[in-house]
């Protein structure tokens, strides 16, 4: 534990600044003050429903990776009408040979999953009630292989062991057995699991984390273009849940896939992601969009540097802020 | 079997309890030898009775009468006789060869359809209505009616088996298949599934040891109605015997016909037991 100290990352301060600057120069929020008024957040922020501005990396005409338009969830008409989501509008750019890694924040029943499964094209939550979802510029008509998708429970095919789990999007292909096994051991060993002891296991001899990693490779084996995970982590124990981090930052650097991730844990957005995505509570509108400095180190070292927890609690005051305004101004 | 002087644990826990507090842990399934001990003495315990109100030198001083109730000596007794000029391994052969027939032909065609049913939830919408009638037909019925229907031999018996437990193996397997988790069949989407291939790779194989264990109870219910088909019209078969017995005033022989199908059942079912733990070796709770 001792050598946990906060050691300075070599090029830390390096890093950031680079990633301030790319950030369009968005300096690092200030301490938070509590007792001043609420500081606009210093960082790339889009008003919920307005128009969005134009994309910074905005390449020649290229469709948006994902698309929201003014996108509304209900469920159920007459008195029993809900509204899951509500206006929902945003826009990720495909910026070429890098996705970026899309957090998405809120309160429980906010519409963090309805979003993610807009994008996956999931019933009942697709189709959409009003607005649409377009991903590289085509509407979502279903479920697709390019989306894959990494569940919190449920995750892995129980009658089938690591190894076919791993396979088994590329034996929906077609791809012959000895092929998709040899790629499957490969995507094995990328999630720290080990071929010799793990491949022939059945998931009910896995632990909850073991399991995440199977489900994990057998989404990216199919190197979709995009990644949505819906609190992947959400059930594990707080040192699983950081080297599940760490593994997946080591893995999405290779990907050049597009994540979303949900989580209501402000540490574990902050860390992985390029950006976050604040939900408010139900119905779920995008209140903001936080441009976040992505993780450079491995998670216990990097959420305990105070730059990283200034960007907690910034986020989580901004979280506070928006939604005592959002209640003032429902009354 | 000692309390060995351990401290008990919080909540009464831990194995330190004396074995009494263990036999009524919740949930808690005992050791194997203490299983078949307590298995045993409920068998015991039916004997003992059995052999209680039956004792005595002569009839009148029974608790029963012979009539009614033979003793355990007088059943034992039938065994040879069972066994020999009343030619029960016959017997034994002709009611499991329809049962296997009847039986079997009921899963070839009701589990196939019912996956595919609770799978597809029109295809279950449309049969369903069929199901609810097959399985509230009243059995006794339907031997007449396949008696017309199918003339008086072996046709008539397997006709009747699957007619009657067609509807509970559909079923059975319908409600196995709506049972997965939605979530199996979203994760081989996003995979890249077709719907042909979530059923066949994911639902099918999922819902298939459920599917096993339902059948294992629906062939008890296939070899008591197959008696009932063998009361009327029928040279062979456990359910002739039995009635043949009936107008003989052998009730001793009904007994241990009784205790032989008991066996038999038990038998059948630890076989297939033990071939579901072999054929799903990823539900350790089989
Ligand atoms: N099929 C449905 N029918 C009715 N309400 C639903 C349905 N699915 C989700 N909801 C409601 O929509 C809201 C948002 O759900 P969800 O997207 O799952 O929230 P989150 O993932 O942020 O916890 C919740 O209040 C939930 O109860
Ligand atoms: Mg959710």
């Amino acid at each position: 534990m001792s050598e946990d100290a906060p050691v300075p990352f070599k090029d830390a301060d390096a890093l950031i600044k680079e990633i301030d600057a790319a950030a369009k120069a968005d300096p690092p929020p200030a301490a938070p003050d509590r007792d001043a008024a609420p500081p606009a957040p210093e960082v790339t922020v889009v008003a919920a429903g307005g128009e969005a501005p134009a994309p910074a990396a905005a390449p020649s005409g290229r469709p948006a990776i994902v698309e929201f338009k003014h996108v509304t969830k209900t469920y159920g008409d007459g008195p029993k009408a809900f509204t899951a989501i509500k206006d929902v509008h945003f826009r990720i750019e495909d910026i070429p040979g890098k996705g970026e890694f899309i957090c998405v924040l809120g309160p429980s029943g906010c519409g963090k999953s309805t979003v993610l499964r807009l994008i996956a094209g999931l019933g009942p939550q697709h189709p959409p009630t009003t607005g649409e979802v377009l991903v590289d510029g085509r509407p979502v008509v279903g479920p697709g292989a390019d989306r894959g998708m990494v569940f919190q429970d449920y995750t892995s095919f129980d009658h089938m062991t690591v190894e076919d789990n791993v396979a088994f999007g590329l034996a929906c292909r077609g791809v012959g057995k000895a092929e998709r096994i040899g790629q499957a051991h490969g995507w094995i060993d990328k999630v720290g699991l080990s071929v010799k002891n793990d491949a022939r296991k059945y998931p009910h001899q896995l632990s909850g984390g073991m399991r995440q990693r199977v489900a994990i490779a057998r989404t990216l084996i199919l190197s979709p273009r995009i990644i949505l995970m819906d609190e992947p982590f959400g059930a594990l124990d707080p040192s699983t849940r950081m080297q599940m981090q760490d593994n997946l930052v080591a893995l999405w650097r290779d990907l050049e896939a597009t994540v979303f991730f949900v989580t209501h844990s402000i540490e574990e957005a902050v860390y992985l992601g390029d950006r976050v995505h604040i939900l408010s509570s139900s119905p779920g509108t995008l209140l903001r969009e936080i441009t976040v400095p992505p993780p450079d180190r491995p998670a216990h070292a990097m959420q305990r540097d105070p730059r990283f927890l200034e960007y907690v609690f910034d986020i989580r005051d901004t979280i506070e802020t928006l939604e005592a305004s959002r209640r003032a101004g429902d009354d | 079997m000692s309390d060995g002087g351990q401290a008990p644990g919080v909540g009464g826990g831990p194995p330190g309890d004396s074995w009494t507090k263990r036999l009524f842990r919740l949930r808690e399934e005992p050791p194997y030898y203490v299983r078949i001990l307590l298995g045993v003495s409920s068998v015991g315990l039916l004997l003992l009775v059995w052999g209680g109100m039956t004792s005595g030198d002569i009839p009148e001083h029974r608790a029963i009468s012979p009539a009614v109730l033979p003793s355990l000596g007088e059943t034992a007794q039938s065994l040879p006789r069972l066994f020999g000029e009343r030619g029960l391994i016959a017997s034994i052969a002709a009611s499991l060869t329809r049962v296997f027939l009847g039986f079997g032909l009921a899963c070839v065609i009701g589990i196939p359809f019912g996956m595919l049913a609770g799978a597809w939830r029109p295809l279950n919408a449309f049969v369903t209505p069929l199901v609810i009638f097959g399985r509230n037909i009243p059995i006794a019925a339907l031997i007449p009616l396949t008696l017309m229907w199918f003339g008086i031999d072996e046709t008539q018996k397997v006709m009747f088996l699957f007619i009657a437990t067609v509807p509970f193996v559909f079923s059975s397997a319908a409600s196995a298949v709506v049972a997965i988790h939605q979530r199996y069949v979203e994760t081989a989407q996003t995979l890249g599934a077709s719907s042909w291939q979530v059923f066949r790779k994911v639902l099918a194989p999922l819902a298939l040891p459920q599917v096993f264990t339902d059948q294992r109870q629906l062939f008890g219910l296939a070899f008591g109605y197959i008696m009932l088909a063998e009361l009327v019209n029928a040279k062979r078969g456990l359910g002739f015997l039995i009635q043949m017995s009936q107008k003989r005033s052998q009730p001793e022989d009904i007994l241990m016909i009784l205790v032989i199908i008991g066996l038999l059942a038990w038998l059948i079912d630890k076989t297939l037991s033990w071939f579901q733990r072999g054929l799903f070796p990823y539900r350790r709770d089989l």
